[in-house]
């Protein structure tokens, strides 16, 4: 759910990348984070299994800066595509704000395309939501593949609902930010026009009219050259062109352009195509922070902790009472032994 | 309105800076109580609400996706045990160590502390303010919008605005 905070002069809208395995929804990121402005992303981070499979999520914030006054803020996730990870993949749905579904063109692929996007209706639909109101954009990925479906084909198949689609190379950039803009502004759009009819509730019982669907189809986005690299693969095939220029989050404070990621085991190259121009992001082997095994979930408070010394401190008039009188005592009977003839 | 759309709204986490402000004050109480460094609250989607204490270089907002990860992962762990959820998850590392707690439905207290304190320390005041914490939230879900804090009218066009710039028109 989009969280306004006044406070801090932030509005938070979570975007999903959703579709089966494989499909490049973990490449629509990496992309989105080497071509996005610095200053207005932060770290890629990722949860995966070393054999480069999305175990959890990845996750890039991106920084829209302040618009009409609010510190716009968008959070960017994937889920993992394979079917076995379907509780994971529900856990990441949850509190969407908008869908980016990347389907894969390849007509071996069809199948798993259609299986996916049946999957992200069930588990929108266990969160109360319908596919057909949330913010939804398709992107139709691999295109530059051989055996690639006509658009049409995809559309026919997988679009039933009208959604805007874009056609995409994930892995050369083209249709990446054509396909995040369609979808920011249509959860842009819900937003104001909620907040709007909660705003003024109260003076005007105006309701919104329905949000038309932005238009589709925007021309391929070359990509431009990496600039950072943050995810912590360890990809040895893959140069790693120098970076002078730490990226930073306006929001957050980050650090050098080594800081080590947050997460996550090595991550080779996807299967999809060799790229030499992206960057390998932080290696494993030099954290920045030492990483933390939960080893014991629960440390009771020990006899000496403070913990154990707070609540303790209430009774403690009694036993300092008590303690006195004894050392009295104690003292007067080493006093009697150690000088026997002292009253005589 | 559609009957989503009122779900959806329902549910929305909208903070005044009031609110706020009485959030910061109990953990700024709780953070000299319990002499941990940093106190975080994140909602369940992973936006972070507020901070207070030291928090030098953390990525926050990464911090804030985590946990909620993290936490999201262990409720459906409960679930398959037939538990509602953890409310109550702790992790342990050589300096630094993180307790979480659960507070109401949707609002996650993240403590990072270290070796000045202890785990008992931190739990026995972090169950104290979480009380306090809950019933706040109540309250500021009932609350009704206010004139001086609001979303400005043309915030649309000036994103898709912003957008263009970003990514291109």
């Amino acid at each position: 759910m989009v969280q306004i905070n006044f406070a801090r002069k932030e509005v938070n809208c979570k975007i999903v990348f959703y579709g089966p395995g494989m499909s490049g929804k973990t490449t629509n990121l990496e992309k989105i984070f080497e071509n996005a402005p610095d200053g207005h992303k932060g770290d890629l981070t990722s949860i995966a299994t070393e054999g480069d499979r999305t175990l959890f999520f990845d996750f890039l914030p991106l920084d829209l800066g302040t618009v009409a006054g609010m510190n716009t803020k968008f959070q960017l996730y994937t889920v993992p595509g394979q079917v076995y990870y379907n509780s994971t993949r529900k856990l990441v749905l949850q509190g969407a704000d908008g869908v980016i579904f990347v389907a894969d063109s390849q007509r071996k692929k069809m199948e798993e395309n259609m299986e996916s996007l049946e999957n992200l209706e069930d588990n929108l639909k266990e969160y109360n939501l319908k596919i057909d109101e949330i913010p939804l954009v398709l992107q139709w990925n691999k295109r530059d593949m051989p055996d690639a479906l006509p658009v049409e084909e995809l559309e026919a198949k997988l679009n039933r609902w009208g959604a805007p689609t874009f056609p995409a190379v994930a892995i050369t950039g083209e249709g990446v930010f054509p396909t995040l803009k369609a979808l920011s502004s249509m959860v842009l759009e819900n937003l104001n026009k909620e907040y709007g009819v909660s705003s003024s509730a109260a003076e005007s019982p105006a309701k919104p009219k329905p949000e038309p669907k932005p238009p589709v189809q925007k021309p391929a986005q070359p990509s431009s050259q990496p600039q950072q690299a943050v995810k912590q693969q360890t990809t040895p095939e893959r140069p790693a062109p120098p970076q002078p220029q730490p990226q930073k989050s306006p929001t957050v404070a980050q650090p050098q352009p080594q800081k080590a990621p947050v997460t996550t085991p090595a991550k080779p190259q996807p299967a999809i195509k060799p790229q030499p121009e992206r960057a390998p992001l932080k290696t494993p082997q030099t954290p920045a922070r030492p990483k933390s095994p939960i080893r014991t979930p629960i440390q009771p408070p020990t006899k000496g902790s403070k913990a154990a010394a707070g609540p303790a401190t209430k009774t403690n008039p009694l036993i300092y009472v008590i303690i006195l009188v004894l050392a009295l005592v104690i003292g007067a009977v080493i006093l009697v032994v150690l000088n026997p003839g002292g009253s005589q | 309105m559609s009957e989503a759309s009122k779900k959806l709204r329902e549910k929305r986490l909208i903070f005044y800076s009031e609110d706020i402000e009485k959030l910061d004050k109990y953990l700024n109480e709780f953070l000299k109580l319990s002499q941990a460094k940093c106190a975080l609250l994140i909602d369940k989607e992973g936006h972070m609400v507020t901070q207070i204490g030291e928090v030098r270089d953390l990525d926050l907002d990464t911090i804030s996706a985590l946990v909620a990860g993290s936490f999201a992962a262990t409720k459906e762990m409960a679930r398959i045990l037939g538990e509602v959820e953890f409310a109550d998850l702790f992790h342990q590392g050589q300096k630094q160590s993180i307790q979480l707690l659960l507070i109401g439905d949707r609002t996650l207290l993240t403590v990072i502390f270290d070796k000045t304190t202890t785990v008992g320390m931190v739990r026995l005041y972090a169950t104290e303010v979480a009380k306090k914490l809950d019933k706040l939230f109540d309250k500021a879900s009932e609350r009704k919008p206010r004139e001086s804090e609001t979303i400005s009218k043309d915030f649309t066009a000036s994103a898709k605005s912003r957008l263009d710039d970003l990514f291109g028109s």
